[in-house]
């Protein structure tokens, strides 16, 4: 335990902090993002380590495991600062070049250099690099400058100072007004003000209140919260350290899915640094402010997101949603009032009591402030976690930001708000994204999550594929949503399969505005989004499917054949020996044949032919 | 003769059950102008819906409801109740059907009951507990050292139920049943109410797991870059379905919503170690360091 007494010395200990950080001191930054991780990311720094002290120089140069650097795609990624020469995709064998080339002679290594696929032009620094150029990263920022399991290196770079703002001069309503002065919203999904949100549970009766950080990012497609958790877990807690204060609450629950054994170890070690610096406990810096967090996991279910299941799995109950009013801030956990954020909501919260509601009020549209991040996936070039102001044009994040659409295919629509979402079509690139546009062309701003489709990508498909989710997921108290959802998914599934008729279409549209009206909690009522939305801009591909019995994108199993293009193929051999059924044959040399009969459409064929002989039609 | 007796149409109608379905039946025959018996084996009419709070989806009382059908049911001349009752027997055909009924006995005169109530308050056995056998069970030493400190750890925390199923998933690998049964009796928590939860999350097992577990993402950015094909090698190599596990208890197949790697779709991740941009030619090469 150290010892900091009172605000004053916590004050004096980050000066000191700050102060001792050298900004041109040389780094390396490696990415340890789960992602980075899973490419060999962790592999690196022994041969940094190992390198540095070969060359006499482990004193003068600093290596740090940072959190995630966002261009997730490229991985390992490793950044040399001051400069902040940029390396993608760093093999092991390229770790001696790094070192003798650019952190002692400072030179950067051509081949190893990041490539625009735009322009094929070759970018140095991490800051030219276009996929970071045109973010505003306010809230990932320091992912990449610090090591997430140092609180010190937190400190640093100015954390817990706007905690510690807080709670020397500021009262609870003081905090409370600046929220609502930001004009910030729930980043979770459902867009409500935050600012009004912790004044209603402030001012609700109770003794006991709690705050509960929603970290159960169930969304397919969407990974934000888990970078941050794994990047900067300290700006949750602060964020958290100062709800707490504003809603006079004391006790605090980060509920964390299962999927994230990395996030929830490095939170844990964060909550356990806190306690020792005194920022978690019993009056706090000597003040009469007391809290605590715990953290409780998840276990794989995505009904958990939504805020009432998420409590009564808190409790021990079944995690079935409950009937709202009573909203959790009248009576959530344990009966007692209850504020719940989700994670990227919290980790917004030190920047705008830190730097003002008016500075991230000065940033948006109208009615959607401050930044966002998205994750920006699927089939696109350049994909990772965007974090963009509001109010930038879908068209902006897709070809500036995420560079076009990989091998020369065409964009065909964009998927956001995960299961709950809907798809936006080419012809609505222009849009600005905030969350009143996004709902007003059928999908909505959701938590985030951004999957790009190009036009191999059949829309019929996307859409049995979300309601197969939404399906499997619900939990079943409404007959509307477990059985309506039963009921359009084998609608699509027969649409699919080439039997569907013409009514089907209808049909569907009737049946999921009858689900939207007659169920509970957000699962139910957005889970036909989808569905509606994809019929609403693609009706032309859904009839393809039901009166010409073809999938245009060449998708579904029932309506494609393979065969091999007997000009393209050298007989090879390698679809041969690949094919796990035994439906192609042919000598070598000569071209191959496919036995349709024997072939289950698996596709591998396809994908380890490299002359692009296989054909789907 | 007899043949034609038997024939003739009677003109009345039996419903059995007297749950909602089953009163609003007998009111609306009763209405057209059959008798009808309402037969229900329970000592009053009135079912499930007459236990309900709210009913779906509209969640209007239930009561408020039930009850003027309950009244309408009870004093409809056409309606003759014949509760406390059940069908033994049933011969005859369409539109003229002898059902034999067995009534028990009520103990009290129906005919001048007036429902007052007073001898429910007054009947001195009536709060007698009637308590459930508890089961008994018994661990065995090498169960009860793993769940004994998980049980000792959370023991009287609020919410505890959700991190000791957790925990004792985690180091028994899946959730015995007999351990289960155990935790009921020491938490006093009902066995349903463990088996609700314990069958609601994805990551509990109630059957014993493989020694390594592999999770397909099929979050949409996996989908859409072709993760179904990687789920769709591994169950036919192995020949098991999402959740099942291998004959020789190698391996657990699992598709999970998103693992939250979608820059390196498709993914998968193996016990905790995950894979990026695997390919369906080259997942076995993956797997086989996993023996």
């Amino acid at each position: 335990m150290i010892n900091i007494p009172d605000i004053k010395a916590f004050k004096k200990l980050r000066n000191e902090l700050t102060g001792g950080r050298d900004p041109n001191r040389r780094s390396v930054c490696v990415c340890g993002g789960s992602a980075c991780i899973a490419t060999g990311s962790l592999g690196l720094i022994e041969l940094f380590k190992n390198e540095f002290k070969d060359h006499g120089i482990e004193d003068e140069i600093d290596i740090l495991v940072t959190g995630c650097h966002g261009f997730c795609e490229k991985g390992p990624l490793v950044v040399i600062r001051p400069e902040g020469i940029f390396y993608p995709m760093v093999k092991k064998e390229n770790v001696p070049d790094i070192v003798r080339e650019t952190i002692i002679k400072g030179n950067a290594i051509e081949s190893l250099l990041y490539t625009d696929p735009m322009t094929d032009e070759k970018i140095v620094y991490e800051h030219d690099v276009p996929f970071y150029k045109k973010q505003k990263r306010l809230v990932l920022g320091n992912n990449g400058l610090i090591d997430p399991m140092v609180i010190k290196d937190y400190i640093s770079v100015g954390g817990y100072g706007a905690f510690a703002n807080a709670l020397d001069s500021m009262t609870p309503d003081k905090v409370i007004e600046m929220v609502i002065d930001s004009g910030l919203k729930g980043r979770g999904g459902g867009g409500f003000l935050t600012g009004l949100k912790w004044k209603l549970c402030k001012n609700a009766k109770g003794e006991i209140k709690n705050i509960v950080c929603n970290a159960d990012e169930g969304d397919p497609g969407a990974y934000m919260d888990r970078s941050i958790l794994e990047g900067n877990p300290h700006s949750v807690i602060e964020g958290m350290l100062i709800g707490g204060l504003a809603i006079t609450a004391s006790m605090g629950y980060i509920y964390v899915r299962t999927e994230y054994p990395l996030a929830i170890q490095r939170l844990k070690l964060a909550i356990e640094q806190a306690r020792e610096f005194g920022l978690i406990g019993n009056n706090i810096f000597g003040t009469d402010y007391s809290f605590d967090i715990e953290i409780r996991e998840g276990s794989g279910a995505f009904v958990c997101g939504e805020e009432t299941s998420l409590m009564h799995s808190i409790e021990g109950l079944s995690p079935e949603p409950s009937q709202r009013p009573p909203f959790p801030t009248e009576s959530g956990l344990w009966g007692n009032p209850t504020n719940i954020n989700n994670v990227e909501t919290w980790a917004v919260i030190p920047l705008i009591i830190g730097k003002g509601s008016k500075y991230f009020a000065s940033i948006g549209t109208e009615t959607s402030k401050g930044t966002k991040i998205f994750s920006l996936v699927g089939k696109i070039n350049n994909s990772g976690l965007v974090e963009v102001p509001m109010g930038i044009s879908l068209g902006e994040i897709i070809n500036g930001i995420g560079g076009g659409i990989p091998d020369g295919k065409k964009f065909k629509a964009v998927q956001t708000g995960g299961p709950s979402g809907g798809c936006i079509p080419a012809s609505l690139m222009d849009i600005p994204v905030d969350y009143e546009k996004l709902a007003e062309v059928g999908s909505i701003m959701g938590s985030g999550g951004m999957v790009v489709m190009d036009e191999d990508t059949c829309v019929v498909d996307i859409a049995k594929y979300f309601l197969t989710f939404t399906n499997d997921e619900s939990c079943g108290k409404c007959t509307s949503c477990r059985d309506g959802s039963e009921s359009m998914l084998n609608i699509l599934t027969r649409i699919s399969e080439g039997k569907g008729k013409p009514e089907d279409i209808d049909l569907l549209i009737e049946l999921g505005e009858a689900i939207t009206d007659a169920s509970q909690c957000g699962l139910g009522q957005t889970l036909s989004n989808p569905v509606l939305s994809t019929i609403k801009y693609f009706r032309e591909e859904y009839n393809a499917h039901i009166l010409d019995k073809k999938c245009p994108a060449h998708v579904c199993k029932e309506l494609v054949n393979y065969s091999i293009d007997s000009e393209k193929c050298i007989g090879c051999g390698v679809c041969l020996r690949n094919c796990s059924v035994g439906a192609i044959t042919g000598n070598i040399k000569e071209a191959h044949f496919i036995d349709s009969d024997k072939c289950t459409k698996c596709g591998i064929c396809r994908e380890v032919c490299k002359f692009n002989a296989v054909l789907v039609e | 003769m007899a043949n034609k007796e038997n024939t003739k149409k009677s003109g009345s109608v039996m419903v059995v059950g007297g749950g909602i379905a089953g009163i609003q039946s007998s009111l609306d025959l009763a209405e057209s102008g059959f008798k009808v018996y309402l037969l229900e084996e329970s000592p009053a009419i009135g079912g499930t819906m007459a236990q309900l709070d709210k009913t779906f989806p509209t969640n209007d009382c239930a009561m408020c409801v039930i009850s003027p059908k309950l009244v309408g049911a009870g004093r409809h001349l056409n309606i003759e109740l014949i509760t406390n009752a059940e069908v033994v027997g049933l011969s005859g055909e369409a539109g003229n059907f002898t059902v034999q009924v067995k009534k028990k006995p009520r103990y009290v005169d129906e005919d001048k009951c007036t429902g007052c109530g007073a001898c429910t308050q007054n009947c001195p056995v009536v709060n007698v507990l009637q308590m459930a056998e508890e089961p008994d069970i018994q661990l065995s030493t090498e169960s009860l050292l793993k769940v004994t400190p998980i049980l000792d750890k959370y023991r009287g925390q609020k919410g505890n139920l959700m991190p000791i199923l957790q925990q004792i998933n985690q180091t028994f690998n899946y959730l015995p049943a007999d351990v289960l049964t155990y935790i009921s009796i020491e938490l006093d928590v009902r066995l349903s109410d463990i088996y609700n939860i314990a069958s609601f999350y994805n990551s509990f097992s109630l059957t014993p797991r493989g020694r390594h577990t592999i999770k397909i993402c099929m979050g949409t950015t996996c989908y859409v870059k072709g993760g179904e094909r990687l789920y769709n090698k591994v169950r036919d190599e192995f020949g098991i379905e999402n959740g099942e596990t291998s004959e020789d208890m190698r391996f657990t197949i699992e598709s999970v919503a998103c693992l939250g790697c979608c820059g390196l779709a498709p993914a998968i991740m193996v016990d905790d170690e995950v894979y990026g941009k695997v390919k369906v030619s080259n997942l076995m090469k993956i797997l086989e360091k996993y023996k």
